[in-house]
């Protein structure tokens, strides 16, 4: 590890300038939710100014998706999008697959993300240079509320990384803001509990493992010679793998090993992205062989269900990062 | 409330020219009574750009009735609405989910023109507006200024869908006969809802109103927002709404359901118009008593920013929306480094277009650049209306056209830099094209 950078003093920003925050996650995953407790946090300072919205690209649950934050001491103007944040956030890892969560942060700069892994071992895997702050906040989710959702830690996280607001303020915010949401009583207990939980799980450090080609600003490079009525890919995405839109952590699996698949062809007639392999059988009629999950699949899950001899299934799965492997 | 607002037959009633009225027809009283009290006093929430417009709608006693058809980025607003609607027990205000956009305007027709006296608040974008076209044209000329259509701008189209806003949608209906006021900010959008009514309801008016926002860019940026306590507001729109001197569709004649011959078509289209130009003269008036009340700005024609005393530019900028302020973060360091005075002004009242305050605020510009959002097939609309503002200037500045964000695409820094670089082409009297597009810091 190289030596120590120095991190940006983020209440300085806010004091002089403007701190601009974005955050990249999926489309149902609680980033938007997060990014607007924070700004409710942010505006129980009478003196401060916040602006918080969010982008989604396609409207759909697993589909890429941006919030942007501005918060400063002094009347905010600037409408247009956060490209250069001094903070980026990271709901979603799977997320990062399809953008490069920390373009455009200049060296120094804070980044939050809800991951397992260590700060150091993010820090590599993203290449970055700054502060690095973790939480596991999709295990606390699943422990204390019963769903994978990172969101209430995240929150706690990126509230701990801007400063300024002690632990129950931050709880009694978040809070108001569920139940502006009519959340009944017992769910806002459980969020508390996750809330306390997440505050006790963060770690943080301070890396410098940007080199100078890392999260450079994209040039936008025009919108090209498009047949007409074409769709250009999603502005979110540098794949357009629909395959990003599957939660995190899941992926299909075909398995035949006593090649019982009868050939019905149900789910090659029911996938909605034609990524179900076959070959003709003289005796069977199309006779299933496998099934590209790596572009198209979003786990839609048509396939299990019609499959009458249950050969496709979902499956944990897991990127395992050589910083991981290494140490 | 025990009673029902409407009394038993036979009510009292007298000729009018244009039908009968019958004044105890609503108990009003009953209505103000019936209303449940928002907010007592002036408060500070977050609020998105829907969540304000719904908030000042459900604190107006006059709006007892909420038809709504969701669509993006507008859906909001019902929803704000229906949650806090279903929590209060016993009630008697209503939300009415139609089956489609078209059943939510003539929903609105047949209210208003009943209830004259009442106001019946709407929201919808895009093709949801498209939808109701059949009937906004002839809502638009029936003097029912107690209907309040929120158009939450989304560029008009349905393929390829895009769920951002550019003010296509607004713009393609500027002559269904709606008054239309384009606001940024939260705040601008919660008390332009709050005097809008006293604009189309006023006896010179008499014509609905069509306030707009910026989809996504306001519908969903959240900020601070300042609710005024529920009295006050009442005080305020009680000052400027009058019970309605014309009859509804009880037994009277209207816009509706009558076939007429050209003679009286045309003198219909001629009042409509003059109702339309009072616009001008009353909206300062309410603006002004707004202010005196609340403290805040009220309705205006445009904000404008960087004009000196004297009113002299070298650049003024003419757009519209929340991307103008993007245009306020760059212009004194844009000034500064150009050597120019850089001034613009962001339009408010789009419809009817006043001209003669567009005129005076820019005679004194050497140049004027439109920032065009909305898919045109020239120049643009707002270039179009300022050409036609200029153009009795003995020596009119030239203006500039562009195009930016449309579709609701980001207009960054950069971009705004880019066409405040190609603007000064005029002011050194280089040919321009008719109109350019720019994006992320490049003309296309």
């Amino acid at each position: 590890m190289k030596a120590p950078a120095q991190a940006m003093d983020l209440q300085e920003v806010i004091r002089t300038s403007v701190l601009e925050v974005r955050g990249d996650g999926k489309a149902g995953g609680g980033l938007v939710l997060a990014f607007q407790s924070l700004a409710s946090l942010m505006l129980r300072d009478d003196e401060m100014h916040v602006q918080e919205w969010p982008f989604f690209s396609s409207a759909r649950r697993g589909a890429n998706i941006r919030s942007f934050l501005r918060i400063s001491r002094r009347p905010i103007q600037a409408g247009c999008e956060v490209t250069r944040p001094r903070m980026a956030v990271l709901m979603d890892e799977g997320a990062a697959r399809s953008v490069d969560f920390a373009q455009g942060v200049p060296p120094g700069g804070t980044f939050v993300l809800n991951t397992r892994h260590t700060p150091d071992e993010c820090a590599r895997h993203y290449h970055l240079t700054g502060r690095v702050v973790t939480v596991p906040g999709d295990d606390i989710g699943t422990k204390y509320l019963k769903h994978a959702i990172g969101n209430v830690s995240l929150y706690i996280a990126a509230a701990r990384a801007i400063g300024g607001f002690g632990i129950e303020q931050l709880a009694d915010s978040f809070l108001e803001t569920l139940k502006k949401r009519r959340i009944p009583a017992t769910i806002l207990e459980r969020n508390r509990a996750a809330l306390l939980a997440s505050a006790e799980s963060i770690r943080e450090g301070i890396f410098d493992e940007a080199g100078p080609d890392d999260h450079p600003l994209a040039e936008w490079a025009g919108y090209g010679d498009l047949p007409i009525g074409a769709q250009t890919p999603l502005r979110l995405s540098q794949s357009n793998r629909t395959s990003d839109y599957a939660p995190s952590g899941i992926r299909l699996r075909f398995e035949d090993p006593a090649t019982a698949c009868t050939g019905c062809a149900h789910c090659i007639t029911n996938c909605p992205e034609g990524i179900i392999r076959f070959v003709p059988d003289a005796e069977r009629g199309l006779l299933v062989t496998g099934v590209d999950v790596s572009t198209f699949c979003k786990l839609c899950g048509e396939c299990i269900a019609v499959c009458p001899e249950k050969l496709f299934k979902e499956v944990p799965s897991e990127d395992r990062w050589e910083e991981v492997l290494a140490s | 409330m025990k009673e029902s607002i409407v009394p038993a037959a036979p009510m009292a009633h007298h000729t009018t020219p244009s039908g009968e009225i019958y004044p105890g027809a609503l108990n009003l009283e009953k209505v103000r009574e019936a209303h449940r009290v928002l907010h007592k006093t002036r408060d500070t929430i977050t609020a998105d750009g829907n969540t304000a417009a719904a908030i000042a709608t459900l604190q107006m006693w006059r709006c007892i009735l909420f038809a709504g058809f969701p669509i993006t980025p507008s859906t909001k607003y019902i929803e704000t609405i229906a949650a806090h609607i279903s929590q209060q027990v016993g009630g008697k205000k209503r939300v009415k989910l139609m089956e489609a956009e078209h059943a939510v305007a003539d929903y609105l027709v047949g209210a208003a023109a009943a209830c004259r006296d009442l106001i019946f608040p709407t929201a919808t974008s895009s093709v949801g507006l498209d939808h109701m076209t059949e009937t906004t044209r002839s809502l638009g000329a029936s003097g029912l200024g107690n209907v309040l259509l929120v158009d939450v701008y989304r560029a008009t189209a349905n393929f390829p869908l895009c769920i951002e806003g550019d003010p296509s949608d607004t713009l393609a209906h500027r002559d269904d006969g709606f008054i239309q006021i384009a606001c940024r900010g939260k705040q601008q959008i919660y008390d332009t809802m709050i005097q809008s009514p006293c604009l189309g309801m006023h006896h010179e008016v008499m014509t609905p109103v069509m306030p707009g926002y910026y989809g996504i860019k306001d519908s969903h940026r959240n900020a601070r927002l300042i609710v005024e306590p529920d009295k006050e507001i009442h005080a305020f729109q009680d000052r400027w709404i009058k019970p309605c001197p014309f009859p509804g569709l009880v037994n009277g004649d209207t816009a509706f359901g009558n076939c007429v011959t050209s003679r009286h078509f045309q003198g219909f289209k001629v009042s409509q118009k003059r109702r339309m130009d009072r616009v001008l003269d009353v909206l300062p008036q309410i603006s002004a008593d707004f202010e005196r009340q609340f403290g805040r700005p009220g309705l205006a024609f445009f904000d404008a920013v960087g004009f000196g005393d004297d009113g002299a530019a070298d650049l003024a900028v003419v757009s519209l929306g929340p991307d103008f302020g993007t245009f306020e973060s760059v212009r004194e360091e844009y000034a500064k480094r150009s050597g120019l005075k850089v001034a613009g002004i962001a339009m408010r009242l789009l419809t009817p277009f006043p001209r003669d305050a567009v005129r005076k605020r820019l005679e004194r510009a050497k140049a004027v650049l439109v920032v065009n959002q909305a898919h045109h097939q020239g120049r643009g609309h707002l270039t179009l209306d300022v050409a036609d503002a200029l153009a009795d200037l003995a020596t009119p500045p030239r203006i500039v056209s562009v195009f930016a964000g449309m579709g609701g695409a980001d207009v960054s820094e950069i971009t705004w830099e880019q066409m405040l670089d190609h603007g000064r082409g005029a002011l050194e009297g280089r040919a321009m094209p008719p109109w350019a597009v720019f994006h992320e810091g490049r003309q296309l």
